[in-house]
């Protein structure tokens, strides 16, 4: 995955850093320049890249540091601190319980890949041995229902929709209805894409909510999105109050920054990421070793004990 | 002393010391709004070194100046140099009795096949005769979606010459093969204009990219339009420069056909971060022909340079 460019770039300028005979106030600015340069080509948002410099620089506070501390280690720890709290927003996903109904939807915006990530995670549960189900509650989009159908029966997935009905509202409820009188345990809320700026689809969005009553949540977005993100994900966390995000199309050279910056947003975690078009094409998504291995800790270790 | 002097002929010069603190904030300004950032980097570089030297009078704002010269830049680079007079091609087409062939390409999900569906609105407006070929072959629903769409904008079609159908071939198969087929039946059927839908790629998945070029080569269609989303960040520069060098390289042709303009969908939700606009003009050098502003069929428009070029959105 290619998140692990802007790994490199982070780890290249703190080598540097450990490189410098002398670490002042301009060696820091310096390092913090390359490393916010890193972020803003990855899409961070740039209110965060602002936040993460101002906050390196308070907590490592060079000016008043005294000789004997060593100033690379603290830098180093406070450049890792600001990484872990963009991803990490220490909250835990819902885990979906065994033995009963447990209600999953996805919100997110157009062409994000929601359609697809449903099947991919009724697949990823169906081989974990849960009975699962999917749920189209996309009326709008033309051949939704084909879409998420074809999907559904090549991973043979039962799954609920219509041609024919156009409220996505009584669609949901009656899928997901359905299968938890027939005792499915994990149930799939597929949604149409819509975006902050169309009130009334935020609305309609509230009211599937309202009506199914979600379990959990789940916002997906397209990892190659980039300053935009931010505002669509308060929008969303907002009206739909999502407990986690999937990042999709990160099977590109995408970095991801943009999604990060909704974790951040949102303060709620990444739990899977996309990296295909096929089913299987879904990896877990854990923080804090994602920071670690984008950042190299062999190396790092190697560097912090010199 | 110098300065002195300077000020009584009433002139100063641009100094890098003046320029650098503008045009940094000039920089993330650009970036806020989400130009790429190599962009925004290049771009300063050139007013920097269009500035320097230059002078300034007693009272001018070096901010002002820096402001008016990269208002300059973006226009020139935002405003088509060729014409966008597609409907002009399509009769020229027409008077040489063949079909006016526009290939949508571009990354997963942008809006390929509503985009495409929304330029057949506005041909059969135009009282054209539009077949569209279902080449996305892979992508579950892709020619269903393709079904509904054909099916709606028939029923649209109330009155006037235009007329759509929809040429499929299911899925699984050889998307360049299909097309082909699709432009003999324009062909020998009198169409006027074939609207060939692809499959969704990431620009690194190499088999993918070749096949994309294969149809291109095979087909060599008028047009080969980029589809991009106004929502994406950095990675339009990469897009677009691989998408480009994929038609070069895996083409087998000695002169080998690039993008030859673009359509820049989801326009209504990235509020006033319009800088994909500029990445996307900046990177090929080609024209953005429509704007996609919507989910209806007249969600369709033309940029106006002088509305993403101003003080709230880029400079
Ligand atoms: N390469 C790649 N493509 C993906 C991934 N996830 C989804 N896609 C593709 O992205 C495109 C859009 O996916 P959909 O699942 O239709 O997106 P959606 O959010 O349901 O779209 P709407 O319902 O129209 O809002 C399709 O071509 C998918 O195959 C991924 O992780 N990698
Ligand atoms: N808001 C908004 N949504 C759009 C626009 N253009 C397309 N969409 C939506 O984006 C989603 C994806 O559109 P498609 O046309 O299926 O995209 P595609 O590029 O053909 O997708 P693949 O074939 O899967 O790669 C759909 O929900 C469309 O309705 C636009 O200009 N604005
Ligand atoms: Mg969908
Ligand atoms: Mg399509």
């Amino acid at each position: 995955m290619v998140l692990a460019d802007l790994g490199r770039k982070i780890n290249s300028a703190l080598i540097d850093l450990s490189k410098a005979p002398v670490v002042d106030e301009k060696v820091l600015d310096a390092l913090l320049k390359d490393i916010c340069a890193a972020l803003l080509a990855s899409d961070v948002n740039v209110m965060l890249v602002q936040r993460l410099r101002n906050n390196v620089k308070k907590s490592v506070n060079i000016n008043e540091m005294g000789g004997g501390v060593n100033k690379k280690k603290i830098i180093q720890k406070a450049v890792m601190d600001e990484l872990f709290e963009l991803v990490d927003p220490g909250v835990e996903p819902y885990k979906p319980v065994k033995g009963r109904p447990n209600v999953f939807m996805m919100v997110g915006l157009q062409g994000a890949g929601k359609t697809t990530t449903c099947t991919k995670l009724a697949a990823h549960y169906q081989r974990k041995g849960w009975k699962v189900a999917l749920v189209c509650a996309d009326t709008f989009r033309a051949g939704a229902f084909d879409q998420l159908k074809q999907n559904a029966t090549k991973a043979k997935i039962p799954y609920y929709g219509s041609y024919t009905e156009n409220d996505p509202v009584s669609i949901a409820l009656e899928g997901v209805d359905k299968f938890k009188a027939d005792r499915f345990e994990i149930i799939i809320v597929d949604t149409s894409g819509r975006h902050k700026q169309e009130t009334e689809l935020f609305e309609e969005m509230k009211q599937i909510s309202a009506a199914v009553q979600p379990d959990s949540t789940i916002f997906v977005m397209d990892g190659t999105i980039g300053q935009a993100a931010e505002s669509q994900a308060k929008a969303f966390k907002e009206a739909a109050d999502f407990g986690s995000i999937i990042m999709t199309k990160m099977d590109g050279h995408a970095k991801g920054g943009g999604a990060i910056s909704a974790v951040a947003a949102s303060q709620s975690p990444v739990v899977f990421i996309g990296t295909g078009e096929h089913m299987y094409d879904l990896d877990r998504f854990e923080p804090q070793s994602f920071v670690r291995k984008m950042l190299g800790m062999g190396d790092m270790r190697d560097l912090v004990e010199k | 002393m110098f300065s002195f002097f300077k000020n009584i002929t009433g002139q100063r010069e641009l100094t890098t010391d003046a320029l650098d603190p503008v045009l940094s904030d000039m920089k993330e300004h650009l970036i806020k709004k989400n130009v790429a950032s190599d962009i925004a980097e290049h771009l300063c570089q050139s007013v920097r070194t269009s500035l320097l030297g230059k002078k300034i009078g007693n009272w001018g704002r070096v901010s002002t100046m820096v402001r008016d010269s990269m208002e300059a830049a973006l226009k020139r680079i935002l405003t088509p140099k060729t014409s966008l007079d597609i409907l002009r091609d399509v009769e020229q087409a027409k008077a040489e009795r063949r079909p006016y062939v526009i290939s949508f390409i571009g990354v997963n999900g942008v809006g390929k096949s509503t985009n495409l569906s929304k330029v057949c609105f506005w041909l059969l407006q135009n009282n054209y005769k539009v077949l569209i070929a279902a080449c996305d072959t892979f992508r579950s629903g892709a020619v269903e979606q393709l079904r509904v769409h054909a099916r709606n904008l028939r029923a649209l079609q109330t009155s006037g010459q235009g007329s759509v159908e929809l040429f499929e071939r299911g899925y699984g198969k050889d998307s360049a093969g299909i097309a082909k087929e699709a432009i003999s039946f324009a062909t020998s059927n009198h169409f006027d204009v074939v609207l060939i839908d692809t499959a969704g790629r990431m620009q690194d998945n190499e088999p993918l990219m070749r096949a994309l070029a294969k149809l291109v080569a095979v087909n060599n269609p008028d047009k080969i339009i980029f589809v991009g989303e106004a929502l994406v960040g950095n990675e339009a520069v990469d897009q677009l420069t691989k998408f480009n060098q994929s038609l070069k390289d895996f083409s087998g042709l000695q002169n080998p056909r690039h993008i030859d303009g673009i359509i820049l969908t989801k326009f209504d939700t990235i509020d006033d971060k319009v800088g994909a606009a500029l990445s996307m003009t900046y990177i090929t050098g080609q024209p953005i022909y429509f704007v996609g502003t919507g989910q209806t069929y007249t969600d369709l428009k033309n940029l106006r340079v002088s509305h993403v070029v101003n003080r709230r959105r880029l400079c």
